[in-house]
């Protein structure tokens, strides 16, 4: 009880950490809705890596061309969103080209991760200035959290939710039935870029602020633990939503708690809600099968 | 006698839907070449043939899900401002969507209305009266993937319904249904057409279930096809002299 009131009074040190990953389990969640009406789970792991690449590869370059970039200042910060973008979305667009060879789906996204956690590792390793700094970055150090990141979130997490919700039945309607979609006249694959796009910056805000396996945890399972218990798409995504914000709190409050690591504590937390309530329907489902013999 | 209507100067006047010198296909290769005929309003009309004749790629043509190889298709409606009703084959819908029936119909207003505009109590009344035609009210809130295979067939008409549309475009609506589901929706079809003058074009193989009530029958087999009067094309003696193949899918 104590911790929690710690937690959460004004001027509790961390609380900008807080905040941000609570951002980051609010909206990742509401674009994982999508990896998992699309069947596209297995992207979720695969583009928050190559985001990751992205970073290492833009300190990289910029170190070649210009020198060494300066520590904690809002320029790295920039030139770390730039590179993870470019890589999550070129990833991503040419994954989708691809998608309709439905075949060598997982063979894809496969060696797409592969290619983007070896690239990661050699592009830091290229780069010794910034070795220890970069690692912290790559993880998502989001403890160390400022007001100026913490605004920058807030304002693209708020437009990626505007979109989502904005064009909600543009967006459902593509990825629900798009040979209807193309029957209104509707351009198909705009739509699907659109998605792409607000799909690429959050999961390039999201691995910035907090590391690719929170980005990908926040990802996938809130939506499949409100895929169980909801049964409209609205709902759907705001329990969603809720769940993925309710998980980075609590698991916030664990490692702070019990001095656990941030990310892995919060998406171990989303973990034990999904497994709970996916145990409970499969008890109470076996309870009504006896029943009904 | 059945007519082969692939001539250029087939009349396009007053007709809903007129294909001239059609050819369609994937990647390249034709599955259909340079047919022509006309569907006219308030017709009611079956898309016949063996399987993997192209009944299906017909079907996609005419609503513009594939792009003409050749010649063109004239339509007598708006296609932007009301285009037209479709029923897809319903396995072709994934169920890890979580939709309420009427979700599901209201998906059918979304056809007139712009980007950023929200769904309102006036589609929710259009939804609402589709979902009353069809007779599944009552299962409004109902999660879709919950319902027989019939009542989904019943409710992905009551969307194309909800489009408002002047024709009516159906891909094998009784396609893996009993027969007493499937009677249900081929008579649900024949009142839209009879009661509302609606035009409907339909994909089937159920011969028996189709011959008693479309108008005429489009029979597409080796590429092209031919279309003819119900009662000429599925005559007895025709369908076991000619058709004598599909007895087996009636």
């Amino acid at each position: 009880m104590n911790t929690l009131i710690i937690i959460l009074s004004p001027d509790f040190l961390l609380r900008d950490a807080l905040i941000g990953s609570m951002l980051v389990g609010l909206i990742c969640p509401l674009v994982g809705v999508y990896f998992v009406l699309r069947r596209m789970i297995f992207l979720g792991v695969a583009l928050p890596q190559l985001s990751a690449a992205g970073i290492a590869f833009s300190f990289l370059v910029y170190r070649v061309l210009v020198g060494q970039h300066q520590h904690f200042e809002m320029s790295e910060r920039v030139l770390a969103l730039l590179g993870s973008f470019c890589f999550t979305l070129l990833g991503l667009l040419v994954l989708a080209a691809f998608a309709r060879h439905r075949e060598t789906v997982e063979a894809r996204i496969g060696i797409t991760y592969a290619v983007a956690a070896a690239a990661t590792i050699l592009f830091v390793a290229l780069d010794p200035y910034g070795e220890a700094h970069m690692i912290d970055l790559l993880k998502g150090d989001i403890l160390t959290a400022t007001g100026g990141n913490l605004t920058l979130l807030t304002v693209v997490f708020g437009g990626v939710a505007l979109g989502l919700f904005g064009f909600r039945k543009e967006l459902l309607l593509v990825s629900f039935d798009r040979d209807l979609a193309v029957v209104f006249g509707m351009r198909a694959g705009l739509w699907d870029t659109l998605l792409y796009f607000l799909i690429g910056v959050t999961i390039s805000l999201g691995v910035m602020t907090a590391g690719p396996i929170v980005t990908f945890g926040f990802l996938v399972v809130p939506p499949l633990t409100a895929r169980l218990i909801t049964r409209h798409m609205l709902t759907f995504s705001l329990v969603a939503a809720g769940l993925g914000a309710a998980a980075a709190f609590a698991g916030f409050y664990c490692a702070y708690r019990f001095d656990l690591p941030l990310g892995p504590a919060q998406v171990a937390v989303a973990s034990v809600v999904l497994m709970a309530i996916a145990s409970a329907q499969g008890l109470s489902r076996g309870i009504g099968n006896v029943h009904a013999t | 006698m059945p007519y082969v209507l692939d001539s250029k100067e087939e009349s396009v006047n007053g007709a809903l839907l007129a294909l001239q010198q059609v050819s369609l296909g994937y990647e390249g290769r034709s599955v259909l070449e340079r047919i022509s005929f006309t569907v006219e309003r308030g017709e009611f009309l079956a898309l016949l043939g063996p399987n993997g004749a192209g009944k299906t790629t017909l079907l996609r043509g005419m609503l513009g899900l594939i792009p003409v190889q050749a010649g063109q298709i004239e339509y007598g409606f708006d296609r932007l401002a009301s285009p037209p009703g479709y029923v897809p084959q319903r396995d072709t819908l994934d169920p890890i969507f979580p939709l309420s029936v009427l979700e599901v119909v209201l998906m059918g207003t979304y056809a007139r209305l712009a980007p950023l505009r929200r769904v309102g109590r006036r589609q929710h009344q259009i939804a609402a009266t589709c979902l009353e035609q069809v007779g599944l009210a009552h299962v409004a809130e109902q999660p879709f993937w919950t319902l027989s295979g019939g009542q989904k067939q019943r409710v992905l008409i009551a969307r194309a319904l909800a489009v408002e549309p002047e024709v009516l475009l159906l891909d094998e609506p009784t396609a893996g249904i009993d027969p007493g589901a499937a009677a249900t929706i081929i008579d649900l079809i024949a009142r839209l057409n009879h009661d509302q003058g609606l035009t409907v074009v339909l994909v089937s193989h159920h011969l028996r279930l189709v011959r008693s009530l479309v108008r005429s029958v489009i029979w597409i087999e080796e590429r092209r096809v031919v279309k003819g009067l119900t009662e000429t094309m599925l005559s007895p003696e025709r369908v076991a002299d000619v058709f004598g193949m599909l007895t087996g899918t009636e």
